[in-house]
């Protein structure tokens, strides 16, 4: 692992990057991208959720408080919102059954012994192309959505 | 070592286990707003009607427990990630588990009220 050079915490280690760490998404491959978008569309749609659930509290207030909370929702940006909305709950949904896979251990192969260049069996083709799977599908998703909401069907 | 309420792995169990039933959930919730054309579904009666149907409700009930636990135990996850320590973990479990109760409760508050108004 890369270390921070000359910054050293109360313990004396020097490779703790903290938040900077954790939003870099290169230097380990594709599994690395998964892990960041993961995290990403995670945090992303927990939030759209507590707004959702806050959004449609309005109904409580009557035809006109919801009418209100439509005009402002219910935009070219709101559209575009949900788009990736759309996009994100996808890759969130498809990715964390490929990790479910992966932690059941299905589609992993037998282990092996470590011979150079100490390719990790885990991360053969097969999940890596569930990662694949997961932003392709993600993609149609909001091919899909964008038809649905901008096509007036 | 402090004693825990429950094991990691179980709650990890539960992680998948309710991101796989909301997945489920959510995908239903979601036709509901396609069966019509989309700027339809949204206006207000269709809407409360969609509510007073038990069945409805009670899929809404269940999407927002399952995503509030699933959704909140995930960021309870990448804020351990982040530091660890005692204080940290205490902190970070007790204020995931209020704001998951809080929209819960906020959110059922929506669809007891909504399920019995009259249009």
């Amino acid at each position: 692992m890369e270390a921070v050079k000359d910054k050293q915490d109360s313990n004396g280690r020097t490779n703790r990057e903290g938040l900077k760490g954790w939003l870099n998404p290169t230097r380990y491959g594709w599994e690395r991208l998964s892990y960041w978008l993961m995290r990403l569309t995670g945090l992303f749609l927990l939030l759209y959720f507590v707004g959702h659930v806050y959004e449609t509290s309005n109904l409580v207030g009557g035809l006109d408080a919801w009418n209100a909370m439509l005009e402002l929702t219910q935009t070219t940006f709101g559209h575009i919102f949900l788009i990736l909305v759309i996009g994100a709950s996808t890759f969130h949904s498809v990715n964390g059954i490929r990790l479910i896979f992966a932690e059941t251990a299905t589609g992993l192969g037998k282990p092996g012994r470590p011979d150079y260049p100490y390719e990790a069996g885990s991360l053969n083709n097969i999940q890596r192309s569930g990662i694949w799977v997961a932003l392709i599908l993600a993609t149609a998703a909001m091919l899909y959505g964008s038809s649905v909401l901008f096509g007036g069907e | 070592m402090s004693r825990k309420f429950l094991k990691e792995s179980t709650i990890m169990k539960i992680h998948y286990i309710t991101g796989l039933a909301a997945l489920l959930t959510v995908a239903v919730h979601v036709m509901m707003r396609v069966v019509v054309p989309f700027s339809i579904s949204l206006e207000y009666e269709n809407v409360v009607a969609n509510y007073q149907n038990i069945l409805y409700a009670l899929l809404l009930e269940s999407v927002l427990i399952l995503i509030s636990i699933h959704g909140f135990n995930g960021l309870r996850v990448m804020l351990l990630e982040l530091r660890q320590n005692a204080t940290w973990e205490k902190f970070v479990t007790l204020f995931t588990l209020i704001a998951m109760l809080a929209v819960i409760g906020y959110g059922t508050r929506t669809i007891i009220v909504v399920s019995g108004q009259s249009l």
